[in-house]
């Protein structure tokens, strides 16, 4: 290249190089700061307290309306029928209201469009609103809070809000624990709620150090977003923060719940319902958008998500637990894969009813569980009614997207993991967010999303065949 | 069970009232004015409050600049249409929005942003096809955004008729980033890839408007 030709081309370069910029800044401007990074709160402790204090009833008042537009939350139990450890009765009947002038049987004749159009989803079958949307954060039931604040004095209370469902619409409380390594002894729990103060008496001589170390980890409190020090908490004290099981009581779920860490902005975050962490061993997605391989990723990463909502920015400022991969994940993990279901007396090795032990009714609805309502195709018997894969109901054919329920932004849930159903009846609320209360109205809800056309009949066999998942 | 029985006693004043948002106290201006303990009075506005206003109020006005041109411009009928519903529809939320700032004493501004500008510029440079699949780019883009912008708003912002017509307005421009979407498929000989196509659940309140290629 000749001098001047090169200094030409650099002149022209130097001319360029600025012009680009220029346009990739100039087409970039971002959305508010705080769109994606939780901000500072903007006034002391005791003014945002007194202020959430004032709004605690009405926030209630508002969840509690809600609820009972969408559903009829009456004690209802199904006779004869106990969750695994007897201590409480499961639920039933369709639980979800009907929208006037319809009945399940004529909506399950319309098409996805027209119940768009007309606005006659259920609204039981929307997604179900955080008590406090803008807040968001751990909720946890009463008798959890009551249970830790008598073992332990650690105040799980939250002064913004409370929980929302009734007992009775919860699972049983504590719940029991089986161990895959101890089939034969059966609920070790001895009736009680696993704590840090208990485990090593209850668990000693029946699980391995590794094991008893994981289990330790798993009910130490660590800071969380609104269990913590500083100004930003939910919580009138000072706190020592949540452990994984004040959630995942006795590795079970207590109903406790949370938004989604996955999703941005804040009223697009879905709630979630705690996951029970029974069968842990055979599962290979974890989290609700994450699809995480291994129960030590997420174990790992848990505090970064349900401690502070997918914001290690704000976990740093709170108080960080890096968990060690090989001396305390590992650990921890290995605790909750000996964590098995209850036990399905009914059910043979391959998860299909025993036919001598099942009744008429079990297995005529085992029968429409595999054939007829298509659910087997994703609940597969042989790896514990799961498929390890995530799938999209597409929901939104039936309602219009956008609208705002208690200040949430009903969306569409996208791909969500297939849940496990063995020991579903302990597990109540249903879906991933604990929209659905009993399983009769989860058969009512496939019964439309996917077009099952079921009879009553069916649907009354396949909640009696789930009895004995 | 109280307090369930409580609540659907107050269902109508719950719905009637102004209770509907209820915000994250942490996040309130310092010099809220309060009707009632953790109420911010009508009009009471925090740092968010007055940025959504200011950038949903740009955007606004960019979409009718845009959807002018669009008009003027575009090849495809239905893109042409989409324009004038942009600036039907904007036009109309410009103003809701042009009220409750004054009432909440927020400065909008008089002119899009240099973003919009910029976009403008480009848009006035092109012609045919070669507009409408730019023009569409644009609208998918600003749509997006706004809806993040209005739900950001729906749960950060403090002043509570901002925050109803970020809530009224959400499902609209959902809308109309799905047109926009399907729209742009379709200059691109592309199905719509979701299950509900736009065309249909497209009712503005008239129901007479439909997208047609």
């Amino acid at each position: 290249m000749s001098k001047p030709l090169k200094r030409n081309v650099l002149f022209a370069a130097a001319f360029l190089i600025p012009a680009t910029l220029f346009t990739l800044i100039a087409a970039s401007d971002p959305l508010p700061p705080d769109a994606t990074y939780r901000p500072l709160p903007t006034r002391p402790f005791s003014a945002v307290k007194a202020d959430d204090e004032a709004q605690k009833p009405r926030v209630m008042l508002r969840q509690a309306d809600l609820l009972n537009r969408r559903y009829d939350m009456s004690d209802r139990p199904i006779a004869g029928v106990m969750m695994s450890a007897a201590r409480k009765a499961v639920q039933g009947g369709v639980r979800v209201k009907l929208p006037a002038g319809v009945t399940w049987e004529s909506l399950a004749e319309m098409s996805p469009d027209e119940i768009r159009q007309r606005g006659l989803m259920p609204e039981g079958f929307l997604p179900l609103p955080h008590v406090k949307q803008a807040t968001g954060g751990q909720v946890i039931p009463d008798r959890h809070i009551d249970e830790i604040r008598r073992q332990e004095a650690r105040d799980l209370r939250r002064f913004d809000v409370n929980f929302d469902l009734p007992d009775h619409l919860t699972p049983e409380f504590p719940p029991p624990v089986f161990l895959t390594t101890q089939p034969h002894l059966g609920d070790v729990s001895r009736g009680q709620l696993l704590t840090i103060k208990n485990f090593y008496e209850f668990m000693n001589g029946i699980i391995t150090p590794v094991q008893m170390e994981g289990l330790r980890l798993l009910l130490t409190p660590f800071p969380q977003e609104e269990f913590n020090q500083t100004e930003d908490r939910k919580v009138a004290e000072q706190s020592t923060g949540i452990s994984c099981l004040d959630c995942h009581a006795n590795f079970h779920t207590n109903a406790a719940f949370h938004l989604t860490p996955d999703v941005r902005p804040q009223a697009a975050r879905f709630r979630l319902d705690t996951t029970s962490l029974r069968g842990v061993f055979n599962q290979q997605v974890h989290g609700s958008k994450r699809s995480l391989r291994s129960v030590e990723d997420f174990t790992e990463f848990e505090q970064r998500t349900a401690y502070f909502n997918g914001d290690h920015v704000s976990a740093t400022r709170k108080g960080v637990h890096l968990p060690d991969r090989t001396n305390q994940v590992a650990m921890m993990a290995q605790m909750q894969n000996i964590i098995d279901f209850p036990p399905a007396p009914k059910l043979d090795p391959f998860g299909r009813l025993d036919r001598t032990k099942a009744t008429e009714q079990e297995l005529a609805g085992e029968q429409v569980f595999f054939g007829k309502a298509r659910c087997a195709e994703c609940h597969v018997s042989q790896t514990s009614f799961m498929d390890n894969s995530m799938h999209d109901l597409k929901l939104e054919r039936f309602y219009q997207i956008g609208n705002t329920s208690n200040d949430f932004v009903i969306l569409p849930d996208g791909p969500i993991k297939t849940f496990t159903l063995r020991g579903i009846k302990d597990s109540p609320p249903y879906l991933h967010d604990g929209r659905l209360m009993t399983l009769a109205d989860t058969v009512e809800f496939f019964n439309l999303v996917l077009g099952l056309k079921l009879t009553q009949q069916e649907k009354e066999a396949l909640v009696a065949y789930m009895l004995t998942l | 069970m109280r307090l369930l029985a409580l609540g659907s006693t107050l269902t109508i004043l719950l719905v009637s009232s102004a209770f509907a948002q209820i915000g994250n106290p942490a996040g309130a201006d310092p010099g809220t004015r309060q009707a009632a303990p953790g109420v911010p009075a009508p009009h009471q506005t925090n740092t968010q409050d007055q940025l959504f206003a200011q950038q949903v109020g740009s955007g606004g006005m960019a979409e009718v600049v845009l959807g002018r041109l669009a008009d003027r411009k575009a090849q495809n009928r239905a893109v042409k249409e989409f324009g004038q519903l942009m600036v039907q529809d904007h036009g109309k939320a410009n103003d809701k929005l042009a009220a409750l700032a004054k009432s909440a004493d927020i400065p909008l501004p008089n002119e899009p942003d240099p973003e919009h500008k910029a976009v403008q510029a480009r848009l006035e440079g092109l012609n045919g096809a070669a507009f409408d699949v730019a023009y569409l780019a644009a609208q998918v883009q600003d749509h997006q955004k706004t809806a993040q912008l209005l739900q950001w708003e729906i749960n950060s912002g403090q002043d509570a008729q901002l925050q109803r017509f970020a809530s009224e307005t959400l499902p609209i421009v959902l809308k109309h980033l799905r047109m926009a979407q399907d729209l742009a498929a379709q200059t691109a000989g592309q199905t719509p890839r979701e299950f509900a196509p736009a065309t249909t659940g497209m009712d503005h309140g008239d129901g007479s408007r439909r997208v047609r290629q």
